[in-house]
């Protein structure tokens, strides 16, 4: 069976595991471990921190990366954390990475949500809502 | 008010063209998010999970209009975050008004009265209202109490000023087929020009991974929703597409109909899918692996997928690439009531709603009259 096929039959999406990244360094010991752990940082939803081989270091949110053939024609794109430009830096010159900044997407959950919905509901609250996160 | 002929001649005589030069990939609706920041936390949205730093961003007005010139699509829609929270919202629609553009400005409207001024009403504005269903089913679904009141006042204020109103509504799984249908009925009785509709995508950042419609799925729900269509209810959508969620056409996905701009770039391949940026639209169209995205690919990540985003461009293709396809619209546009004693039935099973406490299921009571649709 195709997998459109397959597609076509499908009545629920599973929902997609998340993995908990946050506070965690990536030291790759090979080319290949530093290509998933830029893949990794890359749909992380929170600032990573490069470290260069000459021992700088940026933080930024990273939105993209482009795999050459090689980790010279490789770079990650980001936006370092209060500067409004673009960068972007070269796999070959990235030594370890840290998820250092929080999870944007971790820790909230529609059974949370439901869950303290109901709670308050029964305690008499009223105009109960979920709010976006302060941004200062 | 209906879509305006001017409206649909620049769409129909832009893809027309588009034809005759043989561009086989070519963008119909431009997704500009100005900016990510937003004033909901909806539970199915994953658009807006970044940095503080990253959501305080906007685009600046000159960003939107080379974007606009650079994709050269008839129509743009505005959505984000919220674009009215964007402090140059007003003159980013000026300018393209100015261009000539059909804007959607897809909005929550919970700040529509407030900043309704900074508007005029004209032919290319309208202001697409996020309303996921009746009162109950809207404010679960962007996870707060009173946002449909606020949404609806947003929108009587905008038609009472004479501008174009659209409402865009997102279903997940759990929607109650019977409600959307009593939705459709208040939303016609607002006076909105048209609705327009979607599944939900099943957005990996998104806080509810549990409640995304499987393809399946999604065709029964459109289905029982969609036939036995009332006359009075417009939609401001293809009818091809609508036929489409509804199990009776097949389409493969054209991402590139609705290409992305944002704060990054030009967004591979699709709004819902962020795969790397481009920096030009040229780039976008000519380095994207296309052929790796679509149900036909086997991605796991477009699985599910139909989203107006991938395959309403789709429709509007079909429509004219054919003689067949052009009867058919016709077709679809005259004969809409789509008479299906089993959608009708469907409007009486019983629903779980996303929405209720854990173990409590609602039943349908016996004694329920089947719903009345008008000849």
């Amino acid at each position: 069976m195709s997998a459109a096929l397959k597609a076509d039959e499908l009545e629920v999406v599973p929902g997609f595991e998340h993995e908990i990244l946050q506070g965690r360094v990536w030291q790759p010991g090979t080319e290949q471990e530093l290509r998933e752990g830029l893949e990794k940082a890359f749909d992380y939803r929170g600032d990573v921190t490069i470290t260069r081989h000459d021992g700088s270091s940026v933080e930024g949110y990273i939105f993209d990366r482009r795999a050459g053939a090689t980790l010279a024609d490789s770079a990650v794109r980001l936006f370092p954390k209060g500067q409004p430009d673009k960068i972007s830096i070269p796999y070959a010159d990235i030594a370890s990475l840290s998820f250092t900044g929080r999870d944007t997407a971790a820790g909230k959950s529609w059974e949370a949500w439901l869950k303290k919905y109901w709670e308050k509901k029964a305690a008499g609250e009223k105009n109960i809502e979920l709010v976006p996160e302060k941004l200062d | 008010m209906a879509v305006p002929i001017s409206q649909m001649w620049t769409v129909v005589s832009y893809v027309l063209s588009q034809r005759m030069a043989g561009n086989k990939r070519y963008p119909l609706v431009l997704m500009l998010e100005p900016l990510f920041r937003c004033n909901l936390a909806c539970a199915g949205c994953g658009k807006i999970q970044y940095p503080a730093h990253v959501l305080k961003m906007n685009l600046s007005p000159g960003q939107c209009f080379k974007a606009v010139e650079e994709c050269g699509a008839p129509m743009v829609s505005i959505p984000g975050g919220e674009p009215l929270m964007h402090p140059q919202i007003a003159e980013i629609v000026e300018g393209l008004i100015a261009r000539k553009k059909y804007i959607y400005l897809c909005t929550n409207a919970l700040l529509l009265r407030e900043k309704i001024d900074l508007f005029k009403p004209s032919k290319y504005l309208s202001f697409s209202v996020h309303l996921d269903g009746e009162k109950e089913h809207h404010d679960f679904s962007v996870c707060k109490e009173g946002g449909y009141e606020l949404a609806v006042e947003g929108v009587k204020e905008a038609v009472r000023r004479g501008f174009r109103v659209t409402t865009n509504t997102t279903l997940f799984d759990g929607t109650d087929p019977k409600s959307v249908r009593a939705f459709f009925d208040e939303m016609m009785s607002l006076g909105v020009e048209g609705m327009m509709l979607s599944p939900g995508y099943s957005y990996d950042k998104a806080p509810d991974q549990q409640h995304f419609l499987g393809r399946a799925r999604t065709r029964r729900l459109f289905n029982a929703i969609l036939a036995n269509r009332k006359p009075a209810w417009k939609f401001n959508m293809s009818p091809l597409f609508l036929e489409f969620l509804m199990g009776k056409r097949h389409y493969a996905c054209t991402p590139w109909g609705m290409p992305t701009y944002n704060l990054f770039g030009w967004q591979k391949p699709c709004y819902l899918l962020q795969d790397g940026y481009a920096d030009t639209f040229a780039e976008l169209m000519a380095d994207t692996a296309w052929e790796n995205y679509g149900t036909e690919s086997g991605n796991p990540k477009c699985a599910n997928c139909m989203v107006h985003s991938g395959y309403e461009a789709s429709a509007v293709h079909d429509q004219f690439a054919s003689w067949r396809g052009f009867a058919d619209t016709v077709k679809a546009t005259l004969f809409s009531k789509y008479p299906d004693a089993d959608a009708l039935r469907m409007l009486d099973e019983p629903i779980k709603p996303v929405h209720a406490p854990a173990g409590l299921v609602q039943l349908t009571l016996a004694t329920e009259a089947p719903e009345e649709v008008e000849a």
